[in-house]
């Protein structure tokens, strides 16, 4: 049988041979067209793009308007923005990129969220390779920098949600008159926000030695999962529960739906996002407390950075490391003052300066 | 002779022996999972679920697939709260009248499937996997993305009005469920879903349009879609277009787990009640019990193997496709 294995082997390295054949055609290709990139000191009109994994979540919804919101800016149709999306995949991000840098020839100002970590990195080579700008949002290993790639790795923006989850961790417990038991409904488990908003609770809950965490489930950001594990969580605790957090705002309002369908109503919550409907639910008091990070301006000043650094507006490798890698805004939403900051952000979209990059961030990333 | 008897009756109940004995032992695990008001829980969750899966359990039955449940359940859920906020808000005024709008779409939506995989030829787990897509893209059209919330007191009542410990969301699915029972059953159509799933050619040649049967079944489950549409808004009072998910791996398990054979004629939906009732209980089950979040999934994936095996007749098929 073994002149069987021979012929597989060599036609497994004939095709191997073929493939990176290929690749290297089309990479000589590309390098050859981003010399002429590279050379260019500004686009005058790039392709505006956003890549993300889809409208379905409110909160990528938002992200997205905030892009429509600054194409506009410029004067241009809502359509002027290119979406691109990779619905969770980052082979997809990733195809989606490269093909839009031949068709666009770098051409190309970029905002995305690369999936997950580890794609940041080759997205961001390929557009710098084609002498494209990109601003990256959320998702970045640790070790790559915007500063190491000159002007065409513009920025990355992230938040850092422990701290804003630590403090609805403490209006929670607050809440609660300081004892009793907590449970938690997280997030994709392996998500860096849901681990962040876990390790908020924790430090919360050092300083409360009466107040325990009965449990902590991923919810995966879902109504319908946070339903049920709730009311799984109603069976094995009962009254013993006394508070619960929530790791996003779609995970509350499945919490909130578990809780009715047993009769209670005033069971203490707190969650995350300040989605319009979260924010109502705030002002009526059925939710203590939700953290709003403007999505829509992020989506938007992600976007604009990018464009403004293509057409030469700003040059990102003069200004400081804070500059381009920072953590965007938040703000705290409770119900004395969700009436001020509904009307403020969410019954009319404010008109925000698309050139002013920084004046609300929360400093320089940091990392442990 | 008896011991084939034997044989066939303990697969016939198989299914109902392995919910028996998850129940008993989520039960000896933590005492807290036999209530009432836990089974109230795992009835709200298992309402929508068993609608979704009688509907494919038609299809199933046929020897075919359907994987349109998440676009059509999404599409359904959203045309119902927009028609039902649009008329008026409340079931005392004609907003009633998006109940069967809502059952239409989901017909419509069916009979569209039906179409594309009968006329034109395309194998029912593609045609209805694409029809799927467009469903959810039509859906998250019509929101943009946003959520629709039905906040209406009477509507709700699926969820908060209790008769004799449960919601009447379970009674409304229990209904259902002797409706689809009766056309299994009773029904022409139902027969021939039997006559073609068991054997297609067989039922072509005896004179049975099976192509007309087909496309029935479709917009049947279609139907069953939308009843799992508005069971799913009555029990969050949110629609969107995430409501429609996860439907297709719970409903299409809880088929396969409640002993319907996917290569059809076999099976019904008094199996897909007990199906979906396992389905649930185990995840249930498993968070109360508080076995580790990352656990749960790779349980949930060996117990649905278990129940499968333990719950067909496998020596009677001959290849597995």
């Amino acid at each position: 049988m073994s002149f069987i294995k021979k012929y597989i082997e060599q036609e497994t390295i004939t095709r191997r041979n073929l493939l990176l054949a290929s690749a290297y055609g089309v990479g000589g290709a590309a390098i050859s067209s981003m010399l002429g990139g590279m050379a260019r000191a500004a686009i005058t009109d790039p392709t505006v793009a956003w890549s993300y994994r889809n409208r379905t979540n409110p909160y990528w919804n938002e992200i997205v308007s905030g892009g429509e919101a600054f194409v506009e800016s410029l004067g241009k149709p809502k359509d002027f923005l290119t979406h691109l999306i990779n619905e969770g995949s980052s082979e997809k991000s990733l195809a989606d990129v490269k093909a839009l840098l031949s068709k666009t020839n770098g051409e190309l100002a970029l905002a995305i969220d690369t999936n997950d970590a580890p794609n940041a990195r080759p997205v961001v080579e390929s557009c710098v390779e084609a002498g494209a700008y990109v601003s990256t949002l959320w998702n970045k290993t640790d070790d790559l920098h915007p500063w190491d790639f000159g002007d065409n790795y513009v920025s990355h923006m992230s938040w850092s949600d422990e701290g804003p989850a630590e403090q609805t961790a403490r209006i929670l417990l607050d809440a609660m008159g300081g004892s009793g038991g907590v449970v938690h409904l997280g997030g994709i488990a392996s998500n860096n926000p849901a681990i962040e908003r876990l390790a908020g609770l924790n430090n919360a809950l050092k300083d409360y030695p009466n107040a325990e965490l009965l449990a902590a489930e991923p919810a995966d950001w879902d109504t319908q999962k946070a339903n049920q594990v709730m009311s799984a969580f109603l069976t094995r605790y009962g009254d013993d529960i006394k508070g619960v957090h929530c790791a996003n705002d779609t995970i509350a309002y499945g919490v909130l739906e578990a809780l009715r369908a047993e009769g209670i109503e005033d069971m203490p919550i707190v969650s995350y996002d300040g989605n319009p409907q979260a924010v109502e639910l705030v002002g009526e008091g059925k939710i203590l407390a939700t953290v709003f990070t403007n999505p829509h301006w992020g989506g938007g000043i992600t976007a604009a950075l990018a464009y403004y650094a293509a057409t030469g507006h700003f040059k990102p490798s003069e200004e400081p490391n804070e500059h381009r890698e920072f953590y965007g805004p938040t703000i705290m939403v409770r119900p004395e003052d969700a009436q001020a900051f509904k009307a403020e952000y969410l019954d009319s979209v404010p008109t925000y300066d698309w050139k002013d990059f920084w004046s609300t961030s929360n400093g320089q990333i940091q990392y442990k | 002779m008896s011991n084939v008897l034997t044989r066939d009756v303990l697969i016939k109940w198989a299914p109902l022996i392995v919910l028996l004995v998850l129940v008993l032992f989520f039960t000896m695990m933590e005492p807290r999972f036999f209530s009432l008001r836990n089974f109230a829980r795992i009835g709200i969750s298992s309402a929508p679920a068993l609608m979704v899966a009688i509907g494919v359990t038609f299809i199933i039955i046929m020897g075919s697939i359907d994987l349109s449940m998440e676009g059509t359940v999404s599409v359904c859920a959203v045309v119902f709260a927009f028609a039902f906020i649009a008329l008026g808000g409340t079931l005392a005024s004609w907003a009633w009248l998006a109940i069967p709008l809502a059952l239409l779409v989901g017909g419509a939506i069916g009979f569209v499937n039906g179409l594309v995989h009968v006329l034109l030829k395309i194998p029912s787990f593609m045609a209805s996997l694409a029809m799927g897509f467009v469903g959810t893209g039509f859906a998250l059209l019509l929101t943009g993305g946003d959520r629709i919330r039905v906040e209406d007191d009477l509507f709700r009542s699926l969820l908060t009005e209790r008769w004799f410990g449960f919601p009447i969301m379970c009674y409304v699915a229990l209904l259902f469920l002797l409706i689809a029972w009766f056309i299994q059953s009773r029904t022409t159509l139902g027969r021939n879903f039997y006559a073609v799933g068991g054997g297609e050619e067989l039922a072509h040649a005896s004179g049975l349009n099976v192509n007309r049967v087909r496309i029935m079944g479709f917009a049947l489950a279609g139907i069953f879609y939308a009843v799992g549409a508005l069971l799913a808004v009555g029990r969050i009072g949110i629609a969107e277009t995430a409501t429609g998910s996860n439907f297709m791996f719970v409903s299409i398990t809880s088929v396969v787990v409640g002993g319907t054979a996917l290569w059809g004629g076999i099976g019904g939906v008094w199996n897909t009640l007990i199906g979906v009732l396992i389905v649930n209980v185990i995840n249930n089950g498993m968070v109360v019990i508080g076995l580790p979040g990352y656990v749960q999934d790779g349980v949930l994936g060996i117990l649905v193997i278990a129940a499968v095996v333990l719950s067909t007749d496998r020596k009677s098929v001959t290849f597995v496709k």
